[in-house]
């Protein structure tokens, strides 16, 4: 078992990496509907017994993803109230995948109104900074884009290939910007007026879980007092609660100067945790919130049963 | 003069085996050797050189570099993961396949560093032994390779020095790599049968499974395939095929042929892929390598030692038969040691020697050479060039494949491979 978790762990943690958690989710009910088609059991008894297992496995992830434990929750409320007559073996499995499409609806539902929120803030002729690279917030500056609205947009650097991705989408929606290394922010604080953020989920310490680097770029403008906006899917919280543990992953890899043969050790961190005190707002696909809000909404989630 | 001549020969042959320095310089090398020491003069050197061949080569080389940028090969591989749902023996049976498809008109090692990577990052994914599936597509990018003629290093040699073009090399191979698939897969499925075991009654085993797959298409295939493009370079590749198998109809050589496509993708793809980057791309190493050999070996055939091995093969026997397993079983087995380009060089002028004293149809003595040559290489790890660009890619992506792991696995089955070869000359011959 603790095999299978540490796979699992592994599998989601480098996708979440390179797509970002909306996209695992996406990517995840997709592949479990691929899952169930090729599932060769003869009834839904025993497919209730496979499902329960791999949600063992799901909830004990390290780290546990938020997002794909409320919809596993979610679809084994209600798959528990489903009933099949015995030996109609295709029934059941239509009928379950149709749930599972309709987990996918939801995503993107959820998705569409965040959206509607996020149009509730005045960004023309603003510039906005951003640093991960959060697919939420590239989709609501698209839309944005797609309003019509003016503004322009400073990308702080940080991975490689964070940064390209942003680079990317930008400039596909013929959005302005500009790129400047985050350790230079300082020099810019007055010519930016807000800035946007995503997150992969939020914990009971209210903690959002965001991109490593966040942390240095919020302070300083939290100090700076430049508004800091958050992104975020409801359904992405984690609704437990987080045991206490160092829970970033640390990369610890080799490199090669680049023009001496010197090798050294170089450390990487997985994540930041961001105190959501530090945001101006909180907009969801529930509404916008402040930090009262948003630990309300929390709590009411957490203690919301199936 | 004879012995200098050998002595030079005889130790660019063990530097290149030993890969003390790289291959291309010994041989260029060696060649020059010959030149300074009037062993040849730089004419002949000149004439030696089978430009036909280096030219052809280069010419397919600038082709798939242009095609592989268009990312429809990674687009192909990663639809061939969807297609196999994480069945373990869908991925081998697929993937074996697909690596003898993309080797019979891609070079190996290019085959290869387009599907192992993949392969491994596939069956790690699904925390399974990669080992299997990569020794198969050692196996298959050497079998497919064998195939055309433009598949494999020898049998371009072989095809320009005995004037056998792409259609011969279809006609004729294709029941013996038949043969040798079917043998491949079966010994495949019986050996690692548990590793093939089906996934599809564990849920969690098929959710990794899919996930992998889905994880791939992420990585793999770029966010933007350009369908232009594409088009343009599946246009150019059955160009290319269409043009090798109407050769004889179209009264062109084969580089011409290939140099056309290469050309006309360029400048179609000239928006895409810059010409500089496609001629940068071209090992200029393994042209220049060939064309020291052919100087070297002309240097050997100078000196008449090659016509004495051919007349004292003759001498031993006149069956056209056993003449074929000899050739056949020495360039197997030499292969799977020994680096086969150097290897059918010095066969080529060899068995053009036998031919002469022989009135009957000999053409089989080519084929056993190029299915000996191709398929021998499988025996080792160091007997082709795609083992050796296998073994680095799956230690660089943390499955090791050890010489004696593989050897013991690859031996007996290319002892039975060349088996069946054996069984195929007999068939043509009786």
């Amino acid at each position: 078992m603790q095999n299978k978790i540490d796979h699992f762990s592994l599998l989601l943690r480098d996708l979440e990496a390179e797509i970002g958690t909306r996209d695992v989710a996406e990517l995840f009910f997709n592949a479990f509907i691929g899952s169930i088609n090729s599932f060769k059991v003869e009834n839904f008894e025993e497919f209730l017994l496979a499902f329960e297992e791999l949600m063992k496995i799901l909830c004990c992830t390290e780290p546990r993803f938020g997002i794909l434990n409320y919809h596993f929750e979610n679809l084994k409320c209600i798959f528990s109230k489903l009933k099949f007559k015995k030996g109609v073996s295709s029934n059941w499995k239509k009928r379950i995948i149709k749930e599972v499409k309709n987990v996918i609806k939801d995503i993107r539902n959820h998705s569409s109104e965040l959206l509607m929120y996020a149009e509730k803030l005045d960004v023309e002729g603003k510039t906005i900074l951003i640093h991960d690279h959060s697919h939420t917030v590239q989709d609501v500056l698209c839309h944005y884009k797609s309003m019509g609205k003016k503004f322009r947009v400073v990308i702080a650097e940080q991975d490689f290939d964070k940064t390209h991705d942003n680079i990317e989408r930008l400039y596909n929606a013929k959005i302005p910007f500009q790129v400047v290394p985050s350790y230079m922010l300082s020099h810019i604080h007055d010519r930016i007026d807000m800035l946007f953020f995503g997150s992969l989920t939020l914990k009971n310490t209210m903690n959002f879980v965001m991109s490593p680097g966040t942390h240095g770029v919020i302070s300083e403008f939290h100090f700076a007092k430049i508004p800091i906006y958050l992104f975020i899917d409801t359904d992405k919280f984690s609704l437990w609660n987080s045991k206490k543990r160092g829970d970033i992953f640390i990369y610890e890899h080799k490199r090669q100067h680049h023009r001496k043969q010197i090798e050294y050790e170089r450390i990487k961190y997985s994540h930041d945790r961001v105190p959501a005190q530090l945001f101006t707002k909180i907009i969801t696909n529930e509404g916008i919130f402040d930090f009262e809000g948003i630990k309300k909404l929390y709590i009411a989630k957490l203690n919301k049963g199936c | 003069m004879v012995y200098l001549t050998l002595g030079i020969f005889g130790v660019a042959f063990v530097l290149i085996v030993l890969e003390f320095f790289d291959k291309s310089l010994v041989a260029l090398s060696g060649a020059l050797l010959m030149i300074f020491l009037r062993i040849l003069t730089p004419q002949q050197a000149i004439e030696a050189i089978e430009f036909e061949t280096i030219l052809l080569l280069l010419a397919m080389m600038i082709l798939v570099n242009i095609a592989s940028k268009s990312g429809i090969f990674e687009w192909l591989n990663v639809k061939i993961a969807s297609l196999t749902r994480g069945n373990p023996m869908a991925i081998f049976l697929f993937f074996s396949l697909i690596t003898a498809v993309f080797s019979a008109f891609l070079d190996n090692v290019t085959t290869v560093i387009l599907i192992v990577p993949l392969t491994i990052e596939l069956v790690k994914g699904m925390g399974k032994n990669p080992r299997p599936y990569i020794f198969a597509e050692i196996l298959f990018s050497n079998i497919g390779g064998s195939l055309t003629l433009i598949g494999d290093p020898p049998n371009i040699i072989i095809g320009g020095a005995a004037d056998l073009n792409f259609l011969s090399f279809l006609l004729n191979l294709w029941l013996p790599v038949l043969m040798v698939i079917i043998f491949t897969l079966f010994i495949f499925i019986i050996v690692f049968r548990k590793e093939f075991k089906s996934i599809s009654k564990n849920l969690t085993e098929l959710m990794v499974a899919n996930i992998t797959i889905r994880k791939l298409k992420n990585k793999f295939v770029r966010t933007t395939i350009h369908k232009d493009f594409v088009i343009k370079v599946i246009f150019a590749l059955i160009l290319t095929f269409a043009g090798f198998l109407m050769q004889r109809h179209l009264g062109l050589p084969n580089f011409i042929i290939a140099f056309s496509s290469a050309i006309i993708l360029s400048l179609f793809a000239v928006k895409r892929v810059h010409i500089h980057e496609a001629f940068q791309s071209v090992e200029w190493t393994t042209l220049f390598f060939f064309a020291g050999l052919f100087i070297m070996v002309a240097g050997v055939e100078n000196t008449g030692i090659l016509e004495i091995i051919s007349q004292t093969v003759v001498s031993s026997t006149n069956n056209i038969f056993l003449l074929s397993l000899i050739v056949l079983w020495v360039s197997g087995l030499v292969s799977m040691i020994l680096d086969n380009i150097p290897f059918v060089t010095v066969m080529v002028p060899v068995i053009l020697g036998i031919q002469t004293h022989f009135t009957g149809d000999t053409t089989i003595l080519w084929w056993a050479l190029s299915l000996g040559a191709c398929l021998g290489g499988n025996g080792t790890l160091i007997g082709a060039s795609a083992n050796v660009v296998s073994a680095d890619l799956a230690c660089k992506n943390g499955a090791k494949i050890s010489f004696i792991d593989y050897f013991k696995f690859a031996f007996p089955v290319t002892l039975g491979i060349l088996v069946i070869c054996s069984f195929y000359l007999f068939i043509r011959v009786g």
